[in-house]
């Protein structure tokens, strides 16, 4: 146990019950986060994490300072350094005996061991644990790795549920933190013999294309991290990609036509498609983020839905876009209740999806490795993971066949898919980035993608839907959806970004860390932990493509 | 017995007022130029402070200041010694009133391994009560009762279960004053500050022979005293006598914020006040060679000191024509000394390294900044963070 520093209490800054200061020698290196013990009454000791650390000298003013180098010589030299000290301010974060009352005035404190740390921010005796990344304390020769734990159920139900995380992109690693909580989660299950399925959105090149297949420059160091949390070093198991149709496979997705095609030969690659006999109940989802304040191109969704004024019979894309033209044209007497103007513009939106998307075909050609998307969902079993890649298709689309997918995943979920209660995931988990494309504060109220975000993050704990999200910025996030997350994970960010009210409990000094904190470093809440953590994680498991 | 004005009741038959407790200290606020200070010293006009004898005029010290700043300092100890005195009851012996008067002292010596490392290395904090003689009921020794009286105090319950002891009981002169001039100067309760003064005093000259018993100041390691070297004849005490422990001081300077410039005489025992005044900065004064008045106080042995003066900082920066400036004395040991004084040599390099000591200020938070050395600040601020409070203090009676 090494002796750091004794406790201040002053008339002006006392200790109290939920807070302590204390010094130490200036030149002794500790960080925000780093849990510091106090001897405390009756034998106790008080855990503290160090919140903010100060230097100060008795300088009284800074004139003071100008005149000590002989009034602003800068070559001047000194004999004797100012007297200066670190002080340090520390949260308290639990006693051993459990006694509250403030530390007091004089008392030694020390760095912690690696039971003490645990002791102290909860984490020894964590029921169901799942790795979430590890805490490294004080610099060389006391540091110090501990493994840190989710309780299972605080991250995926029933307890609690949906992870929200949010950081820069590139700097924050956001996907590869997901992933490996996935990688986690799945581990966990395979060896529990938990029911755990994953749906996992690709937004952003090849990213998630091979999450099958290892990491082959995984450096040892990271491989150990894997070993000493209690997870094998395998890529993820049962994965199956589907990609969106397009005739010469690529032009649709990031992904490398030979990798696709290999894939697809070994069995765990598709191609998805959009059928308008099986899907036109979806396309309400194409026009999410359409302001539609007099409901009108809800009501056209609803006339194609439900094949009224003259869409009934129509079996294809196509001849649904030619009877949307049909309508207009100006016809005086008809469909009084939508206007020719509204079905113009929805005309336009959807001629427009249509001219840029493949996915809308008539037909499927399974011996091609074609499927429904909801097809797929109906099939997902335990422990498998569906890789959705949407990377490549607009703006609209990616909200269309992400919304679908939640639909499908909930009407699975809801046993409106006519299967076995075993057959189905007790819980199935979907991974989102890019959250502010659909539930961002703009995204207008009605739309149905937000709707099905909504129903997700707020009854999802109970049906065993878990969403893991993550954006850069967390503020722009409807406060329902993240307002429902047991778990939030924040990365580095920008100054503007922690000046907003979703930062305002965050205390200063741990603010202004999240504006630098390295790759792979996050700063994580949680039910069950005493207080915020900032854990490390290693790189990724699966294949990186270093070039999208 | 609770309090220890009952325990002084009982013990003395007198009976004590409950007056006003209060710190007696005169705050010393605002920099002022000492012309209480003892002129006990003649200058010596056969003889010179140091071996050049043809330095009539300020020597100019910043060159070797400056070469001299990127080596080892010098002074690697520094002394400082403060008292802080109570009147906390007055009573009544013999129907005539004195006050009583108690005092915390302490003296302590820091050590400065490097520019980053300021530790104390020796500390004395004592407590103690100064009674008149007439407290003493019996005829015989008062040492003996005051002594007594200290242990039933220490016995006391409130003072133990603070965890203080008291470690003296000084007695000063209850004679009545004589003439007017005598009641003016010689009010019980000077007195009685006096006798703590006098223990402070003597508390340091034990750190100073306790750092020399263990040989810790040597030619390389100095130890730099703030105040005067000029020990006033005491009556009591361990080390009352000062030439038999001149030879602990061999390594220690005397750096004095406050002094009368009245006192700095030329070679004709002119006054030169205007002369440190006008001194240059960086510049030191030729050394003079001072002796004990030895007429008058000559049982203190015969003892004799260089003193010279330093200017620090310059003067246009400075609040005062003495701001800035500071008088070093250092007593003389061997014969050579006694008859030639120091080498000039020394003298520079210690005068140097007295500038060097310049940095950092205690601007802000001390008005003798100007005069302040940044270590001796130091080292007086952890004397003082050692006192109980006023408060405490006061209650302990």
């Amino acid at each position: 146990m090494k002796q750091i520093g004794r406790i201040i209490a002053t008339e002006k800054v006392p200790t109290t019950v939920d807070e302590f200061y204390f010094w130490t020698n200036k030149e002794l290196i500790i960080r925000p986060f780093d849990v510091v013990k106090v001897q405390h009454i009756q034998e106790s000791i008080t855990f503290g994490v160090v919140e903010e650390i100060s230097h100060l000298t008795d300088t009284s003013s800074s004139l003071a300072g100008f005149i000590s180098s002989d009034f602003g010589d800068v070559t001047s030299r000194e004999y004797t350094q100012r007297i200066g000290m670190n002080y340090v301010r520390a949260k308290v974060v639990g006693n051993s005996k459990g006694i509250y009352t403030p530390a007091l005035d004089g008392y030694s404190v020390s760095l912690a061991t690696e039971d003490d740390v645990k002791e102290a921010l909860g984490l020894n005796d964590i029921q169901n644990p799942l790795p979430c990344g590890y805490i490294e304390m004080y610099e060389k020769p006391d540091n110090i790795m501990i493994p840190v734990h989710f309780n299972s159920q605080f991250l995926i139900g029933p307890e609690g549920a949906h992870l929200n995380i949010s950081g820069i992109s590139g700097l924050a690693a956001k996907t590869s933190y997901a992933m490996f909580l996935l990688k986690a989660i799945q581990t966990m299950a395979l060896k529990t013999d938990e029911s755990v399925a994953f749906v996992v959105m690709n937004v952003k090149g090849r990213d998630l294309l091979a999450i099958d297949e290892p990491n082959d420059s995984l450096p040892a160091d990271d491989r150990k991290i894997y070993r000493d949390l209690g997870l094998d070093t395998n890529p993820f198991k049962y994965v199956k990609y589907y990609y969106p149709f397009s005739e010469d496979m690529t032009s649709s997705t990031y992904g490398r036509r030979n990798d696709i095609e290999s894939q697809m030969e070994l069995g765990k690659a598709f191609s998805y498609k959009y059928i308008f006999e099986d899907d036109k109940d979806s396309l309400d989802l194409l026009f999410s983020n359409v302001d539609d304040p007099n409901q009108t191109i809800e009501s056209i969704v609803n006339a194609i839905v439900t094949g009224q004024g003259g869409f009934n019979g129509i079996t294809n894309w196509n001849d649904l876009l030619k009877e949307v033209q049909a309508h207009t044209v100006a016809q005086s007497g008809k469909e009084k209740e939508i206007t020719v103007l509204s079905w113009r513009k929805f005309f336009r939106l959807f001629r427009k999806t249509l001219d840029k998307t493949t996915i809308f075909q008539n037909s499927i050609a399974k011996q091609k490795k074609e499927t429904r998307l909801r097809e797929a969902i109906k099939n997902i079993r335990k422990n498998d993971v569906c890789v959705i890649d949407i990377a490549k298709l607009d703006e609209e689309t990616q909200g269309f066949v992400f919304g679908d997918v939640m639909r499908a995943v909930y009407d699975l979920k809801l046993g409106q898919m006519e299967l076995e209660e075993a057959e189905i995931p007790s819980k199935i988990v979907i991974f989102i980035d890019e959250l502010n494309k659909y539930a961002s504060k703009d995204v207008p109220k009605s739309s149905p993608v937000l709707r099905q975000l909504l129903d997700i993050t707020e009854r999802g704990r109970s049906l065993g839907i878990i969403l893991f999200s993550a954006e850069q910025f967390k503020n722009d996030i409807h406060d329902r959806v993240k307002g429902n997350c047991a778990t939030h994970a924040y990365g580095r960010t920008n100054a503007i970004e922690i000046s907003k009210p979703d930062y305002q409990y965050i205390p200063a000094v741990y603010k202004s860390m999240l504006t630098r904190l390295k790759h792979g470093e996050y700063i994580v809440q949680n039910p069950v932990f005493r207080s915020l953590l900032n854990i490390k994680f290693p790189k990724p498991i699966y294949k990186q493509f270093k070039h999208g | 017995m609770s309090r220890i004005l009952e325990l002084l009741e009982d013990a003395t038959n007198g009976s004590c007022y409950r007056s006003n407790k209060y710190c007696a200290d005169e705050d010393l606020s605002v920099p002022a130029i000492g012309y209480e200070e003892s002129r006990n010293l003649t200058i010596l006009k056969d003889r010179y402070g140091e071996t050049d004898t043809n330095l009539k005029a300020p020597k100019n010290l910043t060159d070797i200041a400056k070469n001299l700043s990127t080596e080892k300092p010098l002074f690697s100890y520094f002394l400082d010694g403060s008292r802080r005195t109570y009147k906390v009851d007055d009573i009544e012996l013999n129907k005539r009133i004195f006050p009583v008067m108690a005092g915390q002292i302490g003296v302590a010596c820091c050590e400065r391994k490097s520019p980053a490392t300021f530790r104390c290395k020796e500390i004395e904090t004592n407590l103690v009560i100064a009674l008149p003689s007439e407290a003493n009921p019996q005829t015989r020794s008062g040492a003996q009762f005051f002594n007594n009286l200290k242990d039933s105090i220490n016995k006391i319950d409130r003072i133990n279960r603070t965890g203080t002891q008291f470690s003296k009981i000084l007695e000063y002169s209850s004679k009545i004053p004589n003439s007017r001039e005598d009641q003016e100067s010689k009010k019980y309760e000077h007195l009685a500050i006096a006798m703590i003064q006098d223990e402070m005093i003597d508390c340091e000259k034990k750190i100073v022979s306790t750092l020399t018993a263990k040989n810790i100041l040597n030619e390389d390691n100095y130890l730099l005293k703030d105040g005067s070297l000029q020990y006033k004849p005491m009556r009591t005490g361990e080390y009352k006598e000062l030439t038999k422990i001149k030879n602990n001081y061999r390594r220690v300077i005397g750096v004095s914020k406050l002094f009368n410039p009245e006192l700095f005489r030329d070679r004709n025992n002119k006054s030169n006040a205007a002369a440190i005044a006008n001194l240059p900065l960086y510049s030191r004064t030729p050394a003079f060679m001072f002796q004990h008045d030895l007429a008058n106080q000559g049982h203190l042995g015969d003892y004799k000191f260089s003193i010279w003066y330093v200017r620090i900082r310059d003067q246009s920066k400075t609040d005062g024509p003495f701001a800035g400036v500071l008088k070093i004395e250092k007593i003389l040991i061997t014969d050579r000394e006694n008859e030639e004084g120091l080498e000039s040599d020394l003298v520079d390099i210690i005068t140097a390294n007295i500038i060097n000591e310049r940095n950092p200020v205690c601007y802000g938070k001390d008005s003798r900044w100007a005069n302040h050395l940044y270590p001796v600040y130091l080292t007086e601020q952890y004397l003082k963070s050692r006192y109980l409070s006023d408060s405490h203090f006061l209650n302990l009676f």
